[in-house]
């Protein structure tokens, strides 16, 4: 790659961004404007909500009328609630109250008066009737309700207390009066009381407000009758509360600061890291195809290569300036507001309020170059596939559905940095980045390569990925044509080519994901309590999730079924003893891979539970070669068919065979439903992928993976019996390790076997090498096209 | 200096399946001399124009440029042409001058070389008012100019010229094709492709009549009319056409249901 060439993509870009006013107005106009604009709209949107009152209707009022010495609920007026209450809190004014049918009966009289009980009952369940009729067209936003006989009762229950307290000065006098003791026993407590209500309707957000007004209000008027009646009964107040827990934070300020933001920061910067790529990255791919320069550029001696470098370096600095520009705007504006807040009563003792440390923005602004690498890299590759701008900015909301909860995961609460989250894109760099801001540098730093590592071949394969659709022409030259699926499955079936297109490959791969979902509600929907029920599982997994549409699509979409399923040429005698010997040495590096995973990832309870019940119902097989034939037979016909027959022939029309052996392994690791189990399959089908391109052949694949799966059930047998083998035959030592210190990193080999092992698996896999393999015709373009670069470099 | 073979490219098509744009078509075109590809739109000019500025890939056939093969040595083809056409736009935010400089360094030119092959191409096409005028301010003469001056910035052996001269007036066509002629004379190889009968008749040494992806005639302007019984160009462009059309008609399966 010419740098030079880089050097002059980028600094064009770069000016003819800096010269587009849209642009600019996203990348610095907008960051200065939007959070004092915001700042704005809220204190606008929140003086618009104090103005707005809450109607509130009060059913029952003269039960509570007229009782000796309670604490006024109302002021005088009876139009709001009484001042003791709501105090200076504003609360007050937020509250209109209602009273309605009622008020004509106040008005003559007051509670306790002539009118009969019964004929009262009836007034009162009528207004609240009423009242209920009122809050369901939304008239009014809640309903205070005290019930019938609600005031006598409380008044009857002060009475008992107030006679109570008399009772207990005085026994003699009590206890002639009332024969039952006074003390200690619950049943002289006195009846409750009616339970007044709040009525409201929580699907509504004006009545859900008014509900928590009204708690606030009401729970204060309670408190107050509740110390009255201490107060009645000579008991202190403090003995309600006589003692309450203390908090004592030893987060000194700064540091509870760093936590503060820890968790609002890396996700702010993320985000328009991510906004600023985007825009960017459309305008450099999808706008230059609109505005036909791009088949200028492409006519010019600088290499596809080139281009896109040139263009990432471009979306890359806007990136990083967005993001660096919102942080400033934001950290300006948030200043100025905390030292407004800051001179409030109350405020300037809130230290999440104070501005970041300024270590954390020294780590943020590091952690935004890896970032932005890795989000520019993606856009500009989406924004490859768009044909016009328009196209382009539809991919944006993708984009951002599969990244945002990335970022989410790791800001939730209680998510620490471990191996395991470390080697997640984005969600690991989110967490390294929490982690530094909060200053725990020796909780980091363990993590520090895997995060970039994973996050620079994150980077890598978007990059060529980008590189891939720039070399594309029918993305380039992508005219709109009108899309009739009929049509396009006759010309599928009608212009198929000998072996499949990537196209058919990826269709499988998204047919068996697709059936995996749905079939998997039906599995898991049936009784699994015998072998049979297991076998059918098995069954259907194999045969109707990944064999048949394996079949359905070589039958279909393809000229020579043999070829795509590598089935036309007889493998020579020593790549199948090759194989079966290669499958024998792999199976103790691939238990030692299991325990290091489980020990990145463990797996749930569940899992394991559910690991425990397959086993105990292989348990329940009528003999041994059913259960050969379930994990072993089966698997490796039905899987090698579909991965390493249809799916990789597809996968090698893209010109690399590394890249069609890896995507392959990927989508066959993705397929197992377990993530533990992926990545363990994804290693296995790297290894079964250069098997299928070096031989030609599918035998060796499938002989390969059946005897590496029987000889699960060998290691399962050692694992499980590995103390009666060693007391029996202590020589034995040597190979195998105690079940009990398989914990941990060990796992039922001893490590001197795994690496040796895995050392002659490596020396089979090298002698492999040896066979040359048929390239597709694309493979061979490519190797043509390098052969040539190197020749005319030389 | 082209050498075509056999040149085959296809496309899937929806309806009518895979079908071919350019079909098993072979030409030569030497120094010095201008090829003209004459045909109606669809013919496949731009598209064989396309694989030999190397930005569409054959799906069979030989194509060699400047002794360099367009499969395999892309990047080399590329520094030995100069392409113009109706789709190499010129950039909505750059200068005249900013433009043709930057196509300049990307061919590797160094600064002194080129401010002065710059000055000189522009002193030529006289652009000298247009030199700070950002594209998107440009009348579509203007632009043309530009692509003109961004193709040949680099003294390229071969030339490409794609409808060149469409969408231009007639004085700027005129000034356009004497330019087009004084590069012949400079010894470059010249392939221009055109819809339009007396440009080719004006400009060209030789002459392939295109249609339906397919070279239907190629030879001097003199050699086709003594080929074809002294018709002239345009009476034989329409006969050509017409009876590849008809004989078309009588082998198309579809059509002979009907």
């Amino acid at each position: 790659m010419n740098w030079r060439n880089v050097q002059l993509v980028l600094s064009r870009e770069m000016r003819d961004q800096l010269r587009d006013r849209r642009t600019l107005f996203m990348i610095a106009v907008l960051p200065i404007l939007l959070y004092p604009l915001v700042g704005m709209t809220f204190l606008q949107l929140k003086q618009f909500m104090q103005e707005h009152k809450t109607r509130v209707e009060v059913v029952g009022r003269e039960e509570i009328a007229g009782i000796d010495g309670l604490p006024p609920l109302f002021n005088i007026q009876g139009n709001r609630f009484a001042e003791s209450l709501v105090g200076e809190s504003g609360l007050g004014d937020q509250v209109e109250l209602v009273f309605r049918d009622q008020d004509s009966r106040m008005a003559g009289s007051q509670r306790g008066s002539q009118k009969s009980d019964p004929e009262q009952d009836m007034n009162l369940e009528q207004a609240l009737a009423n009242a209920r009729q009122r809050l369901t067209t939304g008239e009014i936003a809640a309903i205070i309700y005290f019930p019938p006989r609600f005031g006598k009762e409380l008044e009857l229950f002060r009475q008992e207390l107030a006679n109570r307290i008399i009772a207990v000065r005085n026994p003699e006098s009590a206890n002639s009066d009332n024969s039952e003791p006074v003390s200690g026993d619950r049943k002289d407590v006195p009846p409750p009381v009616p339970q007044p209500e709040i009525i409201f309707s929580s699907a509504n957000e004006r009545s859900s407000l008014a509900h928590l007004r009204l708690s606030q209000i009401l729970h204060q008027w309670t408190l107050a009758i509740g110390q009255q009646n201490l107060e009645v009964s000579r008991v202190p107040l403090f003995a309600m509360r006589p003692f309450e827990f203390r908090g004592q934070d030893l987060a000194q300020g700064a540091i509870r600061r760093a936590a503060v933001w820890a968790k609002i920061l890396p996700f702010v910067v993320f985000v328009w890291a991510l906004t600023g790529a985007f825009y960017p990255a459309v305008d450099l791919c999808a706008g230059e195809k609109e505005r036909g320069t791009l088949e200028t550029l492409l006519s010019s001696p600088a290499s596809r290569a080139e281009i896109v470098w040139g263009k990432l370096l471009t979306v890359m600095i806007f990136s990083i300036a967005t993001a660096v520009l919102n942080l400033v705007s934001l950290g300006a504006t948030g200043q100025f507001v905390i030292s407004q807040l800051q001179q409030m009563p109350g405020f300037g003792e809130d230290l999440a309020l104070a501005p970041p440390p300024f270590l954390s923005l020294v780590w943020l602004l590091v952690a935004l170059v890896p970032v932005s690498a890795l989000f520019s890299a993606l856009c500009l590759a989406l924004a490859a596939v768009a044909r016009s701008t328009r196209e382009g900015q539809y991919y944006l909301l993708p984009v951002l559905l599969v990244t945002a909860p990335l970022m989410v995961l790791a800001i939730s609460p209680g998510v620490e940095l471990d191996l395991g989250k470390s080697l997640v894109p984005v969600s690991g760099l989110v967490l390294l980045l929490k982690s530094l801001i909060e200053g725990n540098y020796s909780q980091a730093l363990p993590y520090v390569f895997p995060v970039l590592g994973v996050t620079a071949i994150c980077c890598l394969l978007s990059i060529r990925w980008a590189v891939e659709q720039f070399s594309k022409e029918s993305v380039l030259f992508r005219e709109s044509e009108r899309f009739d699926l009929r049509r396009w499955i006759i010309h599928a079936v009608r212009d198929r080519n000998d072996t499949p297109s990537i196209a058919t490959a990826l269709t499988c791969v998204a047919l068996i994901f697709l059936l995996r979902f749905f079939m998997g509600f039906a599995l898991a929907a049936s009784p699994m309590e015998t072998f049979s029920d297991i076998a059918v599982m098995f069954f259907v997994t194999q045969v109707v999730i990944i064999l048949f549409p394996a079949v359905l699509l070589t039958l279909l979409f393809t000229r020579q079924r043999r070829r795509t399923l590598l089935l036309d040429r007889r493998p020579p005698l020593s790549a199948i003893g090759m194989g079966l010997l290669l499958a024998c040495l792999m199976r103790p590096v691939g238990d030692q891979l299991v325990v290091w995973i489980q020990y990145l990832y463990p797996s749930g309870e569940e899992m394991a539970a559910f690991g425990q019940l397959i086993h105990d119902l292989l348990g329940q097989a009528p003999n041994f070669l059913w259960i050969i034939v379930l994990i072993a037979v089966l698997p490796a016909c039905c899987e090698e068919i579909a991965f390493r027959g249809l799916i990789l022939s597809g996968l090698r029309h893209l010109g690399h065979k590394w890249w069609a052996i890896g995507l392959s392994a990927l989508f066959f690791g993705l397929c197992h439903s377990i993530m533990q189990q992926s990545i363990a399959a994804a290693v296995m089908g790297l290894v079964l992928g250069y098997l299928a391109v070096q031989t030609g052949s599918l035998i060796p694949c499938i002989l390969f993976h059946m005897t590496y799966n029987s000889l699960e059930m060998v290691s399962g047998y050692l694992a499980k019996h590995s103390e009666e083998i060693l007391e029996k035959r202590p020589e034995l030592e040597l190979f195998l390790t105690k079940s009990g210190s398989s914990i941990g990193l060990a796992c039922t080999y001893q490590p001197f076997l795994v690496i040796a092992c895995g050392v002659l698996a490596l020396y089979v896999l090298v002698w492999f090498g040896r066979f040359s393999y048929v390239p597709s015709a694309e493979e061979y373009l490519e190797e043509l096209r390098h052969q040539r670069t190197q020749e005319s470099l030389v | 200096m082209i050498h075509v073979e056999h040149l085959i490219k296809a496309y899937p098509d929806l309806e009518r399946g895979r079908f071919n744009a350019v079909d098993r078509i072979s030409f030569d075109a030497h120094e010095g001399e201008i090829y003209a590809l004459l045909g109606p739109n669809g013919a496949g000019k731009t598209t064989v124009l396309r694989i030999l500025s190397t930005v569409l890939q054959p799906t069979s056939g030989i194509v060699v440029v400047g002794g360099f093969d367009v499969v395999t040595q892309p990047e080399l083809v590329r520094h030995q042409i100069g392409y113009v056409s109706t789709s190499t736009a010129v950039y909505d935010r750059m200068t005249a001058w900013e433009m043709v400089a930057y196509f300049g360094r990307l061919y590797g030119m160094d600064e002194e070389e080129l401010d002065a092959r710059i000055e000189e191409i522009f002193d030529r096409l006289q652009m000298k008012e247009i030199r700070n005028v950002l594209g998107a301010k440009m009348s579509t003469g203007m632009k043309q100019k530009v692509s003109i001056a961004r193709a040949i910035v680099h003294d390229p052996p071969v030339l490409i010229f794609d409808e060149a001269t469409s969408g231009l007036d007639v004085l700027v066509a005129r000034a356009l094709l004497d330019t087009i002629s004084e590069l012949r004379h400079q010894g470059k190889c010249i392939i221009f492709s055109t819809h339009i009968m007396h440009e080719a008749e004006r400009l060209c040494d030789r002459i392939a009549i295109m249609h339906r992806g397919r070279i239907l005639t190629e030879g001097t302007l003199a050699k086709l009319r003594d080929s074809h019984a002294g018709e002239d160009l345009e009476d034989l462009f329409f006969r050509l056409i017409a009876e590849h059309d008809r004989a078309g008609e009588a082998n198309d399966p579809a059509k002979l249901k009907v």
